[in-house]
């Protein structure tokens, strides 16, 4: 059971980082459709990268890095372009699939033997990993994880305590009133979209950096996505994603606790209750706090 | 009517431009891109199984792009359709199954085609249902649907629906007497693509010739002003996902009974993704629909091909990278033309001096 909440943990820490990512963006009136394949182009660059320099942090750079060039795409066409979000991101995400397998095998050709990277050490923290229990489970984790722990109250105190929090959700609630006190509606959009790339990628880098230590295709297999609707579930608050990722990564693990073996219970109505949730939450929940303008392009002509 | 014109030739223009750039980045594998799409292109031309494979590649597809243009006309967004595939396939395999040796093909192909629709109906109606009654957001539910639903699959796979030997997560497979007719011996082309095109017209008639189809555009446009002139906005949100689904789910018809015919794991698993695009490209034209999904099907069969030539090593999954660059080169294209038709009509405001 220890084992089983550490790994939620673990587990839980791109997800968080996916979420975040996606409320800020989302406060803007931009969804980002794209978030599973900016996860998994940033799943690869962190292994290519990893890979070819053999050091890791390059390798979460170059994660970072691919997230942002795939979120310059997604933001040129939306915002710039004003295209429909739902899908320039449905067109990305297919095509990051194509590029991240293309490019693989132009680099590597067709290995022999699968390639692999060493991955992110466990660092217990000092004092901290030695308390019973809590320990084990919260401070015995790869640097990503505790990257996640931090950016809880910073982006809380970001949104919500400055100025900058307070253009980003004025912009997704009246972008009218943010155009007339001078502020670029568009380049804020522009620069969230591409701030929430570079955390998407680093979200994505941990299947291959932090986990895996290898890079597949499947490697996401929709956990972008379910960055994306803890963005919904947790009320577009990052307090609200924290408890959102919680659900998701405590259906998982419990899910996983029953699997062993073969039996009846229907694990899999486990692993559907956070979307259920969700569902019932858009629907029933009346302090639904939705952008106003979320997904809507912003144009000063009308 | 210059209008569409301008539609075809920008899309056109931008398929081709996508495939161009496409073909360039095949410059990174050491090979000649002309000489590689010559020699795929050959293979599945003078192949009639291979351009068979088009069509069937592309039947699933017209009905999942119905289902998001569908919507899509009355401004809604159903991005569940896999969802309502997913429920589409697992009524037409239990109905195949339980009835396949006691029914006529015929009558019991008919069950299917109406127990498919219906269950795809039912999914995409809630969804409708919720945004009716609860002003629910419907891109939200429609898209955690599809993993309700695939769970839900999942479920029976591993239960009352797996295979009598119990060791996948699949079903069993159906018998002959269930498949839906081949109509091109040699092929694989069954009776559904015809379903898939009569559907396309069907959808058409419906909502360009008929009231009902007026009150989706027009509820689309703007819904208050529809309001205004008597339509219920509320009433047509949850026929057009009636609809919508029902459409997706007959997709569950061609898939169980025309190609797979059994049900598995992680059955067609991009299919409602892929309609999406597809719907963009034809630009939610149910017509279009129609040929957009045979270019797609076509692509895919171009990918599986290349991937297939000896001694070079091209990945299969060339096929999203040139599916994602034609979609992003056709949605740049319509920001281009949206520009260049305001730009021609302000010349003309200029012109007769307003």
């Amino acid at each position: 059971m220890l084992n089983l909440l550490t790994r939620a943990i673990m587990m839980s820490t791109p997800l968080l980082l996916g979420a975040l990512a996606e409320v800020y963006a989302e406060r803007t009136g931009m969804m980002i459709c794209a978030i599973e394949g900016i996860f998994l182009i940033g799943a690869w660059g962190g292994f290519v990268g990893a890979y070819l320099s053999g050091s890791l942090a390059l390798g979460l750079l170059a994660a970072v890095a691919a997230g942002i060039a795939m979120a310059l795409v997604y933001a040129f066409v939306t915002v710039t372009l004003r295209q429909q979000q739902v899908v320039t991101g449905t067109a990305l995400n297919i095509l990051a699939v194509g590029v991240c397998a293309f490019f693989q095998r132009v680099l590597f050709g067709v290995p022999t033997t699968p390639l692999q990277i060493d991955t992110l050490p466990k660092l217990p923290v000092p004092l901290l990993s030695r308390i019973p229990l809590l320990g084990e489970i919260f401070f015995q984790q790869n640097i990503l994880t505790y990257l996640a722990y931090i950016l809880i109250p910073i982006s809380i105190f970001v949104l919500y305590k400055t100025s900058l929090g307070l253009t980003i959700r004025s912009t997704g609630e009246n972008p009218v009133a943010v155009d007339v006190a001078g502020i670029n509606v568009n380049r804020v959009r522009f620069l969230t979209v591409l701030a929430a790339g570079g955390f998407g990628g680093l979200a994505g880098s941990f299947y291959t950096v932090g986990y895996l230590g290898m890079f597949t295709t499947s490697i996401i297999g929709g956990r972008g996505w379910i960055a994306f609707a803890i963005c919904f579930l947790g009320n577009w608050s990052p307090k609200g994603a924290v408890l959102g990722t919680l659900a998701f990564g405590l259906a998982d693990a419990i899910s996983v606790y029953f699997r062993t073996g073969t039996t009846v219970f229907p694990t899999e109505l486990i692993i559907a209750l956070p979307y259920i949730l969700t569902i019932v939450l858009t629907i029933f929940r009346s302090n639904f706090q939705v952008p106003a303008k979320l997904g809507v392009p912003y144009s000063k002509e009308n | 009517m210059r209008k569409k014109v301008n539609v075809l030739l920008y899309n056109t223009g931008a398929v081709a431009v996508g495939l161009l750039i496409s073909a360039c980045l095949l410059l990174f594998m050491d090979v000649n891109p002309a000489e590689v799409c010559a020699q795929t292109l050959s293979k599945i031309v003078t192949d009639k199984y291979n351009l068979g494979e088009v069509l069937v590649k592309a039947t699933p597809l017209i009905f999942t792009s119905l289902a998001f243009a569908f919507t899509y006309k009355a401004n809604l967004f159903n991005i569940g359709a896999q969802g309502q595939f997913l429920m589409g396939s697992i009524v037409a395999v239990s109905l195949s199954l339980a009835l396949q040796d006691t029914v006529p093909t015929a009558l019991l192909l008919l069950l299917v085609l109406v127990g498919s629709f219906a269950a795809g109906a039912a999914v995409g109606g809630l969804i409708g249902a919720a945004k009716a009654k609860f002003s629910a957001n419907e891109f939200l539910v429609s898209m955690m649907s599809t993993y309700v639903v695939t769970n839900f699959m999942d479920y029976l796979l591993r239960t009352s629906l797996q295979e009598t030997k119990a060791e996948y997560m699949q079903t069993d497979a159906i018998s002959a007497g269930a498949y839906l007719p081949n109509i091109l011996p040699g092929t694989r082309v069954h009776l559904g693509f015809l379903l898939a095109v009569a559907a396309a017209v069907l959808v058409w008639v419906l909502l360009s010739k008929t009231s009902l189809g007026f009150q989706i555009r027009a509820v689309g446009r703007n819904p208050f002003s529809a309001e205004l002139g008597g339509i219920r906005a509320s009433r047509i949100y949850i026929i057009a996902f009636l609809i919508s689904g029902g459409l997706a789910g007959l997709a569950g018809l061609t898939e169980i009974n025309g190609v797979q015919h059994m049900l598995l794991r992680d059955f067609n698993a991009s299919i409602g993704s892929y309609g999406i695009g597809i719907a963009i490209l034809a630009n939610g034209n149910p017509i279009g629909c129609i040929f957009a999904s045979i270019l797609f099907g076509f692509l895919n069969i171009m990918g599986t091909t290349m991937g297939r030539l000896p001694g070079l090593s091209i990945p299969a999954s060339i096929i999203e990278l040139i599916e994602g660059i034609v979609m992003i080169c056709v949605i740049i294209s319509y920001a281009l033309r949206g520009y260049m038709e305001n730009r021609s009509e302000k010349q003309r405001m200029r012109k007769a001096g307003v």
